[in-house]
């Protein structure tokens, strides 16, 4: 950082001497430069996470929990950014996450590498406002050389996606769908094992464990299930209200009332022919208490509690069937039919899975595995990533190739284009097609390699005719990355392109800090 | 030997102090949103002081709302600037900077030994006749629609051009014109609702028909209904509770608790029967609903949405022309309302409602995407005044030139009239005309123009004829205000001129400032 920020301040007299319009401009220079400062810094805080041979980083909150993680929007959320320069390219990366799921570390860092550009171009004496337009030309430029190289998609390539993820897509997906809601897939954590025991589930996997206080059963074949939103517990009307107790006599018949209420509520779920209950948690009484589990066990009904009112959505969609409010509407059709459902224990988590519904709804479940907490929550993130990539797909069917192509692909274009332009903008497309190979250059640092050796051989090839070079981490060399079936797709590159171009410019046309109320 | 008249910490300022500290605080403001004028303004970070949230903007009214200030005359043009607001909703900055200006000439008047009085008296005849070439100058296209259109978007992208949205200005015109043109002369602009949704880039907006509710339809409702009969509620849908604190029930037991619960939900089921009565197949709540009446409705086939706070459900009664009942027992006197078609939509990762074919047809959404929260509001903000400068121009239908050519235009006018103005006031009719000429200067000097030369051409070219020219931004040269279609509302401009005159005329006249004591606090 030091190093960096050292010319700029060097140079500074410049900016005042070149351009005479300038003259009376100190402060907002200054202020631009220490907006561009900030927000380099951030985009150097992700910088080495970026690409397979990322590193990770270790966030500690304020609250003491620690997350390990190599997703630029995760560790920008945790950075509390005080600068409001910061803070824009933290929403930055959010906004990245939100439009393509994917990509939100390479969105930070090309902002920051648009900055040190812009940088220069000021210090060229050029106005604010003419590198800002430029910049947002030259964006929409790129992304017309990104759709001509791209190839429209085909079913075959999905094996070369992580299949997990493809899996889980595509069975959310009609033919004619042009976007996927992501909460249709569950990922449901548990810590045990390891990530290779992640699975993509034919059915449902719940959060919860059934209930085994009462020594109740937890397998069930030709499960029919019903999700209700009442309880199992002594009545308690929404009133205040007190029971008054004269004597002995009256306490045993109010517990024999409790009782038989219970039971009468049990006997009305057995009659439905009910054998597995799914209760929504409650928050002013028992959801469901010990005797009401009691009789649940004798009647052999499988009992899962603290299902949250925000799964019920789900649970319903997926398992075909409709929650139930109240115990007279409890009725047969309401249920959801499963030929199993069981308790497992697979590396020593309990884990309730629910397979071979009929009339399944489109959702998916994942069952995410881990060792430890962290790594679960890591596999969580990356799935989320993954899967929303794969929506990417959905959205706009087309595919680049990854491992930097695309980016020298455009930077060359660019330079060529910006060599026909007149005047600044000429500059400042020259600026923006180089500041564009940050990307292949991190690349190569990340994975060790000498990246000006690799960047510029594969601006050689590139120039040779090879659209498709790109750099090989794994090999350490330049290939036909294609060929290494190593595709992203074109949306994360095309809005990582458009939300870093922009986020710049906003930046650029800033020149004072007000102190507001 | 000195008296105490006022309250001890009541302060006063006299004649030349007042006077200076007045101007220096106009100056000081007129400075500050200086550079965030025209189509190459610069943007201000504000950050609060207290939540440290920052917004990004270049909107004047925006800026000056939010600052603090300790002066008494930079209070007067926060205040024109927020009433500029108020009544066409653009031109905040303008009429800022030119008051702050009309008081640096009348600074240097004063200098000069000249009564602010006569000053004053100046100004007046500089505004009467800058307000009379203006209007001259005037165009109404009233009567040619497709003309008229085309003033509207040209208006629409000469607003535009000066805020974020300059560089997709052509786009969000046209939305702005559509949207305008859909209230047919209302300018009631709550019917436009504009939603902001992070995520996508800016040209990922669109104009929508019909109104979107941020909320999600209940677990089991249809997700989708044709014909849609709402009724819009306040009322609570958990228990029908006895409001009166203290009230509980003794009884003897449990079963008797039983029996009581079962009462309660017979009487929530009578309340949702007596809601159904009305033959709907909508049912949107303020208040939370529970879990029971929610799948009772659902039962019926109900569509049923919960939780639609204040705003949502009054917008919904007035697109849809429904009242917001909170008693059931008369269906006959319940207004209910009514829409084709109300589905699920999905923006970005977020699902909304969509109400579309309502009552009102001059309902519309628009949805505003952008890379970060500052992006989003800003876009919010030049959208909101693209809109209420067009619903303005639907009334009142003139046209003027912009990008400095109404200004130069006035400038000149008001030049000719000097010439006939006898006295020292003829030195502030002057005064006035260099004011209106340091508009374009500004305009020239954000882009990093060389100023001088090209408002010299520009007046040069206004008193050779061409009363069309103005400063082409984009070539960096004089060119055609009329052929490059740089329009601006007659109402915005004149209103800049009339209350930069009235703010700058107060301020001149104060000579005296008195500060109230502070009150005194307890214990303080």
């Amino acid at each position: 950082m030091a190093s960096k920020s050292t010319p700029s301040t060097s140079s500074r007299p410049n900016f005042t001497g070149v351009n005479a319009a300038f003259k009376d401009k100190g402060k907002p220079m200054e202020l631009r430069l220490s907006n561009m400062v900030a927000a380099k810094a951030i985009s150097d805080a992700v910088r080495t996470s970026l690409g397979p041979r990322g590193m990770d980083k270790m966030i500690q909150t304020s609250k003491g929990e620690v997350i390990v993680t190599n997703d630029g929007a995760t560790i920008l959320k945790s950075i509390q950014a005080l600068h409001p320069a910061a803070k824009m390219l933290v929403d930055l990366s959010a906004a990245q996450d939100v439009e393509a799921g994917d990509g939100t570390t390479s969105v930070v860092v090309l902002a920051g590498s648009l900055l040190g550009a812009a940088e220069k171009m000021l210090e060229k004496g050029i106005h604010p406002t003419i590198v800002a337009e430029s910049f947002l030309r030259a964006s929409a430029k790129a992304v017309e050389y990104l759709e001509e190289i791209s190839t429209p998609i085909v079913s075959q390539y999905s094996s070369t996606l992580a299949p997990i993820a493809v899996d889980a897509v595509s069975r959310l997906v009609t033919p004619t769908s042009s976007n996927v809601d992501l909460r249709d897939v569950r990922i449901v954590k548990k810590v045990g094992g390891t990530i290779e025991d992640t699975e993509l589930v034919e059915g449902v996997v719940l959060n919860q464990t059934c209930v085994a206080a009462a020594g109740g059963p937890t397998r069930m074949e030709k499960a029919k299930i019903a999700i209700i939103q009442f309880q199992l517990s002594a009545p308690k009307p929404d009133m205040d209200n007190t029971v008054v107790i004269n004597d002995y006599r009256q306490m045993d018949k109010v517990i024999k009332e409790g009782r038989q209420y219970l039971l009468n509520l049990c006997k009305k779920i057995k009659k439905a022919n009910c054998n597995v209950l799914l209760i929504q948690k409650s928050i002013l009484r028992d959801a469901v208490d010990e005797i009401a589990l009691n009789f649940l066990k004798r009647l052999n009904i499988v009992v899962v509690k603290d299902v949250e009112r925000d799964e019920i959505n789900f649970l319903s969609k997926s398992l075909g069937c409709k929650p139930i409010a109240d115990i007279d509407a409890f009725t047969e059709d309401k249920l959801g039919y499963a030929d199993l459902l069981e308790e497992r224990e697979d590396n020593d988590v309990k884990v309730v899975r629910i397979t071979g519904i009929k009339n399944r709804g489109r959702t998916v479940s994942i069952l995410a595995m881990g060792s430890n907490s962290l790594v679960v929550e890591e596999t969580e993130r990356s799935l989320h990533d993954a899967l929303c990539v794969v929506r990417c797909l959905v959205k706009k069917r087309a595919l680049i190739g990854g491992g930097g192509a695309p980016e020298i692909h455009v930077s060359r274009l660019l330079s060529q284009h910006a060599q026909s332009l007149k005047g600044m903008e000429a500059y400042c497309f020259q600026a923006y097609a180089d500041a564009l190979e940050v990307i292949p250059t991190t690349l190569a640092e990340n994975a060790g390699l000498n990246p000006i050796a690799i960047v510029t051989e594969l601006r050689n090839r590139h120039a040779l005719g090879e659209r498709n070079a790109g750099i090989n981490v794994r090999k350490g060399l330049i290939s036909n990355i294609l060929e290494e079936e190593v595709v992203q797709p074109l949306l994360v590159t095309t809005s990582a392109i458009e939300l870093a171009t922009e986020t710049v410019c906003l930046l650029l046309k800033i020149d004072d800090y007000v102190q507001a109320r | 030997m000195s008296m105490q008249i006022f309250n001890e910490q009541a302060t006063e300022e006299k004649a030349e102090n007042a006077r200076l500290a007045s101007f220096v605080g106009a100056l000081a403001l007129g400075d500050l949103v200086k550079s965030t004028l025209g189509p190459k303004g610069m943007n201000k970070i504000l950050q609060s002081g207290s939540t440290g949230e920052i917004n990004v903007t270049n909107d004047g009214a925006t800026i000056l709302k939010a600052i603090q200030l300790d002066n008494a005359a930079a209070k007067i043009l926060v205040n024109i600037s927020k009433v500029q607001d108020d009544e066409v909703g653009d031109g905040t900055t303008s009429v800022t900077v030119l008051s702050a200006e009309l008081l640096r000439e009348a600074e240097r008047l004063i200098n000069r030994k000249i009564h602010p009085q006569t000053i004053v008296d100046g100004y007046r005849i500089a505004s009467r006749a800058a307000l009379k070439a203006l209007e001259e100058a005037a165009v109404d296209n009233r009567s040619n629609e497709e003309k008229f259109r085309e003033d509207l978007f040209n208006i629409a992208r000469t607003t535009l051009s000066s805020k974020v949205l300059s560089q997709d200005k052509e786009y969000f015109a046209n939305l702005a014109v559509d949207a305008v043109l859909r209230l047919k002369g209302s300018v009631d602009l709550e019917h436009i609702q504009i939603i902001k949704k992070v995520g996508g880039k800016l040209t990922d907006s669109y104009l929508d028909e019909g109104f979107i509710l941020d909320k999600s339809i209940a677990v089991n409702s249809p997700k989708r209904l044709e014909n849609a009969k709402i009724m819009i509620a306040n009322t609570s849908m958990d228990t029908d509770k006895i409001k009166i604190f203290g009230a509980r029930l003794k009884v003897d037991g449990t079963g008797k608790l039983a029996e009581l619960e079962r009462a309660e939900r017979e009487k929530m089921k009578e309340k949702v029967d007596a809601i159904a009565a009305h033959g709907i197949n909508c049912f949107v709540n303020r208040q939370l609903i529970y879990n029971y009446p929610e799948s009772l409705l659902a039962e019926k086939g109900i569509m049923v949405i919960e939780h639609a706070d204040f705003e949502g459900v009054e917008r919904l009664s007035l697109v849809t022309g429904g009242e917001i009942a909170s008693t059931f027992e008369r269906p006959d006197l319940v207004k209910l309302g009514k829409c084709e078609v109300i589905e699920e939509i999905m923006i970005g990762e977020d699902t909304l409602i969509k109400f579309s074919g309502v009552a009102a047809g001059e309902a519309c959404t628009v949805v505003l995407r952008g890379s970060t929260n500052q992006m989003i509001d800003e876009a919010e903000r030049s959208l909101h005044d693209a809109l209420s400068v067009l619903s303005q121009t639907v009334k009142e239908t003139r046209t003027v030139l912009g990008g400095g050519c109404a200004e130069m235009l006035m400038s000149c006018a008001v030049e000719e009239a000097a010439r006939n103005v006898q006295g020292k006031k003829a030195l502030a009719v002057e005064s006035f005309a260099r004011a209106l000429r340091q508009i374009p200067t500004i305009l020239a000097d954000n882009a990093g123009l060389d100023s001088s030369d090209l408002v010299a051409q520009l007046r040069a070219a206004h008193f050779s004829g061409k009363k069309d020219g103005g400063l082409d931004m984009d070539q960096g040269t004089i060119g055609n205000m009329r052929e490059l279609g740089v329009t601006e509302s007659f109402k915005l401009k004149s209103q800049v001129v009339s209350s930069a005159t009235e703010a700058s005329e107060m301020i001149i006249r104060v000579d005296n400032i008195l500060r109230a004591a502070p009150r005194r606090r307890e214990g303080a």
